[in-house]
């Protein structure tokens, strides 16, 4: 079920259980956060990796540009661990 | 109705582990501009990681900081 449209209600009662409601609620704010967290990449990538942009993804612009996605995955993994793992 | 208080407590909590993945995006964002300089290697030197790791709890003293300041002017 796609997180969009409403489960049929259960029991006679008269709308989604609450249960459906949360986990619709957790879809959405899931799939939200992806995006804002692309949009941000390919920000960030394009402006490193594609400085002349040309007719085509050059080879070393590809290459550049998988390690920008690994690399600001990564980083994203240190600032979590920088502000919960060890706060000062 | 108790699917009401379930629901408060379910949505306050969702609240709040949008608001840290929020931040969390936001000083990655900004973090990033400072310390990542050249082109992405295939790992962090291990300045760039200290930079980051740095980066992240400065900006969080100066968050804290500017509270403070902020509410000492009211």
């Amino acid at each position: 079920m796609d997180p969009f449209s409403s489960p049929a209600p259960s029991n006679g009662s008269s709308g989604p259980s609450t249960e459906a409601l949360m986990d619709q609620v957790k879809a959405q704010l899931a799939q939200a956060y992806a995006e804002e967290f692309l949009e941000t990449v390919r920000s960030k990538c394009f402006s490193k990796c594609i400085t002349k942009p040309g007719t085509g993804l050059s080879g070393s612009e590809s290459s550049c540009i998988s390690r920008c996605v690994e690399r600001y995955i990564e980083a994203t993994r240190i600032i979590g661990q920088a502000l919960f793992n060890s706060p000062r | 109705m108790e699917n009401s208080a379930e629901l408060q407590r379910f949505l306050e909590e969702e609240k709040q582990k949008a608001m840290v993945s929020e931040m969390v995006g936001k000083i990655t964002n900004v973090c990033w501009d400072k310390c990542i300089t050249g082109t992405p290697g295939s790992k962090f030197s291990s300045s760039e990681s200290t930079c980051l790791t740095n980066c992240a709890q400065r900006y969080m003293d100066m968050s804290i900081l500017i509270m403070k300041r902020f509410q000492s002017m009211q």
